[in-house]
């Protein structure tokens, strides 16, 4: 395992997407994980974006973030379908294969599994076109999958072969989830790990929860769930897990810092985790699905 | 009362598990394939050694409908890119064309806008591969399409007999690597598509994977780039048509005879099984398959 098989998101970054790029790529990582705010957010218009980031050579880890798309209906879940088509678009535009959805938060959505699985089911659709996958999440303040067995039962359900899981060591922590819930979870269908630790032992609510992940999170080895983080990492790596890592790192303070110096913090944590499953170097071994066989 | 009974009798059966037809569509075979171009007459003298003739033009725009048998083939040059001509559609016979539309859009197709002009018929379609448009048409039996927006032309057959017995047999699909499995979702459940037993294949060209039509008439053959190669570009979207005939060698010369050139090298020279046209115009081959219907 090396620095190729990690993305560093720009939501860790403050400053303008082309900064952002830059300093990525000057602290030697070869991907980037973007935020629809890159796009949206730009003065230059989207082309501008999409521009900067084919121009910065960074290969695209995923685009984020698709919330609250399952378990509606009527009016809400047309307006969801606009919303998943127009972040579907541009993903493309931006070079991305994986879209990540998290599980849903709106007091509106049913948590029928039936109704999860058809409304999933119809996003992976939507995406199939594009060639793109849909990686969906579970946050740990979800209003109905909040655990990411939750999120393995409705994604092995749904049976798409373009949509699978992102794990967030975060709601795995923030939960205190035993990392051996992976073990269920068929490697093949994870399509994104996201990777971060945070600076206390517990979130006790789910305020605490929200308010923490939004704000506070750190690089692998520098909270205090190393140990945890690094047995979630060795796991997936031991099950045959060969995709990619992008950190997910939230953290008012990053934004306050020179750009170098928070992609520095980036640039360690890959070593870090790179010590904890150095192996992985060696030749993948291709995980082909039964169906696909 | 009578509002209530009818609820509650409704309500057991519209609850119970009951499969959808395999033929979800009443899909009953292509109205027509569509070629997008801007080489309309070079386009049109190689349908015509093809063996089919114009037969109408478009009432409003660059648009001219050729036809022999039951096969119909729109030639559209209107706002067409310059380059090599596409294959851009694909229009289905299915029983309810409103009907498969909403279906389609509720399991998450991509529906096209509408363009019609005044009093010309809207033909509801979703997007396929590429840049490529999938069509649903329900009047082929009693009524025809082409007598709304189109004009005939002046003395010629309006339906010219078949050369060779040549029908629809198929469309083959370029996709991208590792993308069978998306593809065989789309149009399983969109469309109904079933994928034949692996290595089962008709024709000079076994590649890839062969799906049948819910109604036994047509296939489509998605094939993915070949591993590990640095070739051309490949480019997801529609590549070629399939013509049945029932005697492959018959239809070689008779269509040789009309100046079309047959691949005669490799393991794509004709045979009883079928035979594969040179590239015109850049991109363009057509395929010959032996059938019976």
């Amino acid at each position: 395992m090396n620095i190729d098989h990690f993305g560093m998101d720009t939501i860790t970054l403050a400053g303008p997407l082309e900064a952002k790029l830059q300093a990525i790529r000057e602290a030697g990582f070869t991907q980037v994980m973007l935020n629809a705010v890159d796009v949206v957010g730009h003065p230059g218009g989207e082309d501008a974006p999409v521009r900067a980031v084919r121009e910065s050579g960074l290969a695209v880890t995923g685009f984020q973030v698709l919330r609250d798309f399952e378990g509606l209906s009527g009016h809400l879940h047309a307006y969801k379908v606009d919303v998943a088509k127009a972040m579907l678009a541009m993903c493309r535009a931006l070079g991305s294969r994986v879209l990540l959805a998290c599980s849903s938060t709106s007091a509106h959505a049913t948590g029928d599994r039936g109704v999860l699985v058809r409304d999933l089911q119809k996003l992976a659709l939507l995406a199939v076109p594009f060639g793109i996958r849909i990686a969906y999440e579970a946050l740990s303040w979800g209003r109905h999958v909040s655990l990411l067995g939750e999120a393995w039962e409705i994604v092995r359900d749904a049976d798409r072969s373009n949509l699978g899981l992102c794990v967030d060591s975060y709601h795995v922590l923030a939960h205190g989830t035993d990392t051996a819930v992976v073990d269920a979870i068929a490697p093949h269908k994870i399509f994104l790990v996201q990777l971060s630790d945070f600076l206390w032992q517990e979130t006790r609510s789910r305020e605490d929860r929200i308010e923490t992940a939004r704000h506070y999170r750190v690089f692998p080895g520098e909270g205090v769930h190393s140990q945890e983080v690094g047995a979630l990492v060795r796991k997936l790596d031991d099950m045959g897990y060969r995709g990619d890592y992008s950190f997910e790192v939230f953290n008012d303070d990053y934004k306050q810092l020179p750009l170098p110096m928070v992609a520095a913090r980036a640039r360690r944590s890959v070593k870090w985790i790179a010590g904890l499953v150095s192996r992985r170097s060696l030749p993948a071994r291709r995980i082909i699905p039964a169906a696909a066989r | 009362m009578l509002n209530s009974l009818a609820v509650t009798s409704r309500s057991p059966l519209a609850a119970e598990p009951i499969p959808e037809p395999s033929n979800p569509l009443g899909l009953d075979g292509i109205e027509f394939i569509e070629y997008a171009t801007a080489q309309p007459q070079a386009f049109g003298a190689l349908l015509q050694q093809m063996g089919f003739a114009a037969v109408a033009r478009h009432r409003s725009r660059e648009v001219v409908l050729y036809r022999q048998g039951g096969m119909n083939v729109i030639v559209n040059s209107h706002g067409a890119p310059a380059g090599h001509p596409t294959l851009s559609a694909m229009a289905l016979r299915v029983r309810d064309a409103g009907y498969a539309y909403r279906r389609s859009v509720d399991l998450g197709a991509w529906e096209i806008e509408p363009h019609a002009a005044a009093m010309e018929l809207n033909i509801p379609g979703i997007h396929g591969v590429g840049d490529s448009l999938i069509y649903f048409v329900d009047r082929y039996r009693d009524f025809s399409i082409y007598d709304v927006d189109f004009v005939p032309l002046a003395g010629v057959e309006v339906r010219p007999p078949a050369l060779a017995g040549l029908h629809w047999f198929g469309v083959v699909q370029a996709i991208g690597a590792e993308r069978t499995r998306d593809w065989l979702e789309f149009y399983g459940t969109l469309l109904g598509f079933w994928a034949l037993p692996h290595g089962r294949f008709f024709g000079v060209l076994p590649n890839g994977t062969l799906l049948e039509s819910p109604c036994h008439t047509f296939y489509l053959q998605l094939i993915e780039p070949p591993p590990a190669t640095a070739g051309p570009r490949w480019d997801e979207g529609l590549v070629r048509v399939g013509f049945g005939t029932p005697d492959v060698p018959a239809t070689v010369r008779a269509l040789s005879e009309r100046g079309i050139v047959f691949v005669d090298r490799g393991s794509v020279q004709p045979s009883d099984r079928g035979a594969l046209t040179q590239h015109y115009l850049g991109s363009v081959t057509f395929e010959l398959v032996v059938s019976h219907r």
